[in-house]
């Protein structure tokens, strides 16, 4: 069998268009000023503040800076990331006073019309070093509000069939799916800021979203998590959380949602019935 | 008590503020139904006892709520809860004494 192979080159006019426009994207455009937040923990009795100029062009990122300042000028320099598009959560920090992801954020928008930008680790979070927070406690709580699929059955292990859900279901909690764990929501809580056993934006949301999942079982189990003296009902409702999330996800919406969810609760609510999801030959069964 | 059930009591203790509260002006104010209601010490007393008892709940949860989230050691919870109940169910005896003292009925 013969395979032939086709080349595709882009026209010369688009090529060239191309070329220029990713020449003036990364050409210098101007001299920004970074002030960064220093801090070893373990060597430092006390914080304090570096300054790095660097020539910046119109498509460098707050993460493509920290990158080329710890290649050039600060070896040392302490920062999270991953992914740099915006998926893994790693790079939030305070980009001049507020929660950004650094790898979302182009210098030339952070800085405006100043030419000085300040950054600082998330706040409400310990500083392991410089930018870099310590998660630890934030995935913990996350843990806590047992993020999965809860089925005390056999099915889970012997699956006969794919669970059934309606758009509308899956509506439900569909916007809290697109949490990326970048703890921003947890460092604007100015309820985090003095109660740390507070469970959080982040932790809270996610156990609506799995409380009102039809192929959940776990109503009882998670509320029981929730509904303490450092729980949901901790949450004034001041949206900061909501505000800052860089996926656009809501979580001060989902906790009044799990508030009204829980007192509706006591007076024999359910959501929904977790049969209805279940593959018809068992949900049969179970009903019997 | 579930956390839920202590802050669905303080979302209706709210609602028996303003209500009780309100007859509580009108009995004082409003010269057609005032007198009926202060003349008959059941309804004048019985609304004022709900009055306070809301009041207190309400306030006193809210001073437990900001306590607990400025020293929010799971211990210390537990004992900022305890003391706000005795001194909230203190401060209603005391309160209904002088109720009782004001309205001539001991
Ligand atoms: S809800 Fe938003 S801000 Fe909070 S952790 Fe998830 S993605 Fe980040
Ligand atoms: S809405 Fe609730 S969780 Fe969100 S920032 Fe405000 S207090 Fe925190
Ligand atoms: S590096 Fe992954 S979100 Fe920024």
């Amino acid at each position: 069998m013969s395979t032939e192979v086709k080349e595709y080159a882009l026209p010369p006019e688009v090529l060239e268009e191309t070329v220029k426009a990713s020449e003036e994207l990364w050409k210098p455009i101007k001299k920004v000023k970074f002030r960064i937040y220093k801090y070893n923990p373990k060597r430092d009795y006390a914080p304090h503040w570096e300054e790095y100029e660097l020539e910046v062009s119109k498509g460098m990122t707050i993460l493509d800076a920290l990158l080329e300042i710890k290649g050039e000028k600060d070896h040392t320099l302490g920062m999270r990331y991953s992914c740099r598009m915006g998926l893994c959560g790693s790079c939030a920090m305070m980009i001049n006073g507020k929660q950004m992801l650094a790898c979302q954020t182009r210098v030339i928008e952070a800085a405006g019309d100043g030419d000085v930008i300040e950054l600082r680790p998330l706040e409400n979070f310990p500083v392991t070093r410089d930018l870099a927070t310590d998660f630890s406690a934030f995935f913990e709580k996350h843990k806590t509000v047992k993020p999965w699929i809860i089925r005390d059955e056999e099915e889970l292990d012997n699956p006969t069939g794919p669970y059934k859900q309606t758009i509308e279901e899956y509506a439900r909690y569909y916007q809290f799916t697109d949490c990326i764990k970048c703890g921003a929501c947890l460092s604007a809580c100015p309820t985090a800021a003095t109660d740390y056993e507070y469970l959080g934006p982040q932790a809270l949301a996610q156990a609506y979203r799995y409380l009102v999942d039809s192929r959940d079982d776990g109503l009882d189990e998670r509320i029981a998590v929730v509904d303490v003296a450092h729980g949901c009902w901790r949450c004034h409702f001041a949206g900061s959380c909501s505000d800052v999330c860089p996926r656009g996800v809501d979580p001060a919406q989902g906790i009044q949602l799990l508030k009204g969810l829980i007192i509706r609760r006591k007076f024999g609510f359910r959501p929904h019935k977790p049969t209805e999801a279940l593959p018809a030959k068992i949900a049969k069964k179970k009903e019997q | 008590m579930r956390e839920s059930t202590v802050m669905f009591l303080h979302y209706i203790t709210a609602i028996l503020i303003a209500v009780t509260g309100l007859i509580h002006l009108l009995a004082n104010n409003e010269p057609t139904i005032g007198p009926l209601i202060k003349e008959n010490p059941v309804i004048y007393l019985g609304n004022m006892a709900i009055f306070l008892a809301a009041l207190l709940y309400h306030a006193f949860n809210g001073v437990r709520v900001i306590l607990i989230e400025l020293v929010p050691d799971p211990c210390w919870t537990k004992w900022i809860s305890w003391a706000v109940v005795i001194i909230g169910i203190v401060t209603y005896v005391v309160g209904l004494q002088v109720l009782l003292v004001a309205l001539g009925l001991v």
